[in-house]
């Protein structure tokens, strides 16, 4: 019991901690592609600090102030049962399929929270949202339940040892590279960078689901940002990249999933909700689907 | 000053009683260091519907780069600190400006772009300009010339971040504090019946604002409009009776 309290406190402020990284990194690649310098290195923070030390905060309704709950609490739950070099938390416990349904509840309760803002660009907004998860859910799902079958079991822990005994050549990235490369697409769809992101569209609908978030709402926003990125670099390592040996080598992974998306996004523009649709059913399914035959052939 | 300054009997409230928390040296680090984080991040709603949004683009990219001092561009009132008025504000305009403003949190600070802003610019003798913006909303900073280059909107929150961290940029606190002058000003350009969704009242009651110039004869005018739309609630509607407020 003791063990699991180290693992309840650190695995979400590594999480934590290591997300601001992302997030730094993001806009720091994003403005080197623009020929910017960039934010300070401790801007992440500077943001969150000031959000959350706003001296009027508007609250729209006991379920706006629970949405910001669900989100953070999901987002914190899934770090639990993601398993990272010396900690395993409830991985033993819980398998992929637990993880899954719990990155599903943070969407579900922005999606709450907006509903009761009663601004239509965050009705608007949510809706493309769900839309969207729609879209590159089936291609992720796709992906990790063929990895499941490659490895036989749903146990992060024991996907990760897989991988871990037979060295590179037995990552996943290189034994069902089709997989792999369909999970990538979708990664960059839930990431919802550019051309995924026609639900936040700042110029048209003013960052929808965010629209009526400010002062701690958007801080809890700014930091289920570090969740998101860190949780889907972590799951596309821990099933594709060999999970993590090492910290260094384990964080350097992370980071270059996170960084093979924000260093292509800047060269799209942005798809609609429905050509949306059709490219992540079309492109990433199809892939995944091949990549799924050809691990059901074997 | 030779003599002792006169104690005044009847007005006990002249001398304000500092609570324990501002004593508190817990206080006083927390307070500043979150000066210290709102200094360096500031997102910047840019009001554009006069001609000084074309300077913009510039200060944003690469040439100037103000995301390197923190500075980001937001594009909902909810989310941003500094609302930039680029160039001239028509009445009309002038109308969403304020609804913008009283719907960004505290705080907040605005910061008149262009010579418009000021004193009318060019457009000095136009029936349809607003001359002065801090008659209306109480503005931070202003960026005198037209237009201002890029240089001088640096140059400007460059200002606005040191006076942040000392403390000083408080535009949002008077706007609590002298409500009522800065309502008077906009019922003289809308009329009567001037009123926005955001009670400011309640707003300065609620987080302690409250003081001698919050209300007055102008915000009088917004409880009668308010006494006038109660009277016409019927009687057995549910909501009656909450968050009513009447004239004394």
């Amino acid at each position: 019991m003791m063990s699991y309290v180290a693992d309840f406190i650190f695995m979400p402020l590594i999480a934590f901690v290591t997300g601001l990284g992302l997030v730094l990194m993001a806009r720091r690649v994003r403005a080197k592609i623009e020929r910017r310098v960039g934010p300070p290195v401790l801007q992440p923070i500077y943001d969150i600090v000031k959000l959350y030390a706003k001296k009027t905060q508007i609250s729209h309704g006991i379920m706006h102030d629970l949405s910001i709950m669900m989100l953070l609490g999901g987002f914190i739950t899934a770090e639990i049962f993601l398993p990272v070099p010396g900690f395993d938390g409830l991985a033993g416990e819980g398998d992929l399929i637990t993880l899954i349904y719990i990155m599903m509840v943070p969407m579900l309760g922005l999606a709450l929270g907006v509903g009761s803002c009663a601004n239509p660009n965050g009705s608007i907004g949510i809706s493309r949202a769900l839309t969207a998860m729609l879209a590159y859910d089936i291609p992720f799902i796709i992906a990790v339940t063929g990895a499941c079958m490659a490895y036989g079991t749903t146990n992060l822990i024991e996907i990760v040892q897989i991988q871990q005994a037979g060295g590179p050549a037995s990552w996943g990235a290189a034994t069902m590279p089709l997989l792999a490369f369909g999970g990538l697409l979708a990664v960059h769809g839930m990431m919802g960078k550019e051309p995924f992101e026609i639900y936040i569209a700042p110029a048209e609908i003013a960052t929808g689901p965010m629209v009526e978030m400010s002062g701690k709402y958007m801080g809890a926003l700014f930091i289920m940002q570090c969740f998101q990125l860190y949780t889907i670099g972590v799951i596309y390592t821990t099933l594709f990249l060999g999970g993590g040996e090492n910290w260094p080598f384990f964080l350097a992974k992370v980071f270059a999933v996170v960084f093979i998306s924000v260093a292509v996004t800047n060269v799209y523009g942005r798809f609609k909700t429905d050509t949306m649709i059709r490219w992540m059913w079309k492109w990433p399914t199809g892939i995944a689907l091949a990549g799924l035959a050809l691990v059901m052939a074997n | 000053m030779s003599d002792k300054l006169p104690v005044i009997e009847d007005q006990p409230e002249i001398c304000r009683s500092v609570d324990a928390g501002e004593r508190s040296v817990w206080t006083r680090v927390m307070n500043r260091f979150a000066d210290h984080c709102r200094a360096r991040s500031l997102f910047v709603l840019h009001y554009c519907t006069g001609c000084g949004a074309i300077e913009l683009p510039p200060t944003i990219t690469s040439r100037f780069d103000m995301e390197r001092v923190g500075v980001s561009p937001m594009v909902t009132p909810r989310q941003a600190d500094i609302l930039l008025i680029t160039g001239y504000l028509s009445i009309k305009t002038l109308k969403r400006v304020i609804l913008s403003y009283e719907q960004m949190q505290s705080p907040k600070y605005v910061i008149g772009f262009g010579s418009c802003t000021i004193n009318g610019g060019m457009y000095w003798n136009s029936y349809a300009t607003v001359k002065r913006l801090d008659q209306y909303i109480p503005a931070d900073l202003f960026i005198a010339g037209c237009m201002p280059r890029p240089e001088a909107v640096q140059q400007v929150l460059l200002k606005l971040m040191e006076d942040i961290d000392a403390g000083k940029a408080n535009g949002w606190q008077d706007y609590y504090n002298n409500y009522d002058r800065y309502l008077g000003n906009q019922q003289a350009l809308f009329g009567e019946s001037w009123h926005t969704p955001t009670d400011v009242i309640a707003e300065a009651k609620h987080y302690g604002y409250l003081a001698d110039g919050t209300m007055g004869r102008h915000t009088d005018l917004l409880l009668k409009r308010a006494d006038y739309a109660l009277d016409r609630v019927p009687e057995d509607y549910p909501e009656r009776g909450k968050n009513e407020r009447r004239l004394p």
